[in-house]
């Protein structure tokens, strides 16, 4: 029973040709992967979502799809966010440009490289990821990166020039891949006023706001840019994008 | 290197040749886009593409229709017409609401429309070969959504007519469409009434031939 809608957890076998236009019970189109080997904890969308903040250095693409999986956790849980969050000190909320600023932007990591905590949890997703496909494609991808990956390095330095710019003052919004390590790294810069820091990510990168059901503001530019491809809204202001092709090397 | 290229240069202008062009309609909502696309595609090919409609963003999902071919001058020029969403940086269901549609009907519609802007902006991305952007020559051109998307055609580089639609209604303006884009030629029609139409394929024959 490989896979299952996530919106009324109707069971598809594998290579079922009725997902392909929607699930026929509640015309949802978001299906997540249960191999019968193994059960799967009920994550949301493993298949749809772009892989979670712990890697934020893998590639601009991956930034960009972190950016916006940021923005919606900070969406949807900004009242314990902001509830939580300490107000004054703007390096020790977030563990995070810890983790970024040191990082070499050499080595950086990429999909598997071997012996870091980042490393490994990279690995363990490219495990869960590649179950159906042939064990061979795990030895394959953990093959030691050259590190010569152009984006990852552009983001590191990303994150150390806002590493020493605590008031984040610099990150004017670029036009180009890079804003979206940009945006990946700013959640985790401090910014006391969430709504301050939604906004801005907003104006950097969102391209269809929700104002609220039914009510949408667009950046035409950024629909036009995006190499992804926004296909499905829904209410609860998650959506569902087609991934270009060349996103997966 | 060079011969790869040069190979690679022959291959695509051989298929150039051959394919039809594909020529997507785009304008702001409620513009007469899906009128002037069934006008086009009813004239040579005897079919529709899809419902028109006075409430806005009737049109949610990019539609085609395949190898229309326009004779002209004994010549004739087959083009693949994409009618597009109308594009608009807000989509507000409230709007919907004012034409006799429930409420989750309306919000429906505004997710939808949504949506199909999404799709729009992304066809124009990589998927058109050139552009007939529809304006309703009774409302101002000068607008964000006009002056963005045809920025963006012109970075691309495509081959774009701007269509000052409508000209039938009394308080149509021309003259205001042609000085919002003095850059690029403007034509006049009507697409309900079928008004210059035969202007229009001349151009088309022209611009995407």
């Amino acid at each position: 029973m490989p896979h299952q809608c996530t919106s009324c957890g109707q069971v598809f076998d594998d290579g079922s040709k009725e997902m392909l236009s929607g699930c026929p019970d509640c015309g949802g189109n978001k299906f997540q992967f249960h191999p019968s080997t193994e059960d799967v904890p009920a994550e949301p969308e493993p298949s749809a979502e772009p892989p979670d903040p712990p890697t934020p250095d893998s590639s601009v693409a991956r930034t960009v799809g972190n950016a916006a999986a940021t923005v919606r956790d900070l969406v949807g849980s900004s009242g314990s966010q902001s509830a939580g969050a300490p107000e004054d000190d703007p390096s020790s909320r977030d563990p995070a440009p810890a983790d970024s600023i040191p990082s070499e932007p050499a080595p950086a990591p990429d999909r598997t490289p071997p012996d870091t905590p980042a490393s490994r949890e990279d690995a363990a997703q490219a495990d869960a990821r590649s179950e159906v496909v042939s064990p061979d494609e795990i030895p394959t991808g953990s093959e030691p990166s050259t590190g010569t990956e152009p984006p990852a390095t552009d983001d590191a330095a990303t994150s150390e020039d806002l590493g020493t710019d605590p008031t984040g003052a610099s990150a004017t919004p670029v036009p180009t891949g890079d804003a979206g390590g940009r945006v990946a790294s700013e959640p985790s810069e401090d910014r006391p006023d969430l709504s301050e820091l939604r906004e801005e990510l907003n104006d950097q990168f969102e391209s269809i706001k929700v104002l609220s059901p039914g009510q949408y503001e667009l950046n035409l530019m950024e629909l036009y840019d995006r190499e992804e491809y926004i296909i499905a809204l829904q209410e609860d202001g998650r959506y569902t994008i087609q991934v270009p092709e060349n996103w997966h090397d | 290197m060079g011969l790869i290229t040069d190979i690679r240069d022959s291959i695509s202008s051989l298929f150039s040749a051959q394919d039809p062009k594909r020529i997507g309609i785009y304008g702001p909502p409620n513009a007469g886009k899906t009128t002037l696309a069934n006008r086009i595609a009813r004239d040579w090919t005897g079919d529709a593409i899809g419902p028109e409609s006075h409430i806005p963003h009737e049109t949610r999902r990019a539609r085609r229709k395949e190898n229309v071919e326009i004779e002209r001058n004994g010549k004739s020029v087959t083009i693949d017409v994409v009618d597009t969403p109308g594009v608009t940086t807000k989509v507000d269901y409230t709007e919907f609401l004012e034409h006799d549609m429930e409420k989750d009907d309306a919000v429906r519609r505004s997710r939808e429309a949504t949506e199909g802007v999404a799709e729009a902006m992304h066809w124009l991305r990589e998927d058109v070969d050139g552009v007939l952007y529809v304006l309703d020559s009774t409302e101002d051109p000068f607008t964000q959504v006009n002056t963005m998307l045809v920025g963006i055609i012109e970075s691309q580089d495509l081959p774009v007519l701007i269509l000052a639609n409508k000209t039938d209604l009394e308080d149509s303006n021309v003259r205001r469409i042609e000085n919002a884009f003095p850059q690029h030629e403007t034509l006049p029609l009507s697409a309900l009434e079928g008004d210059n139409m035969d202007e229009v394929y001349d151009k088309i024959a022209e611009y995407f031939g």
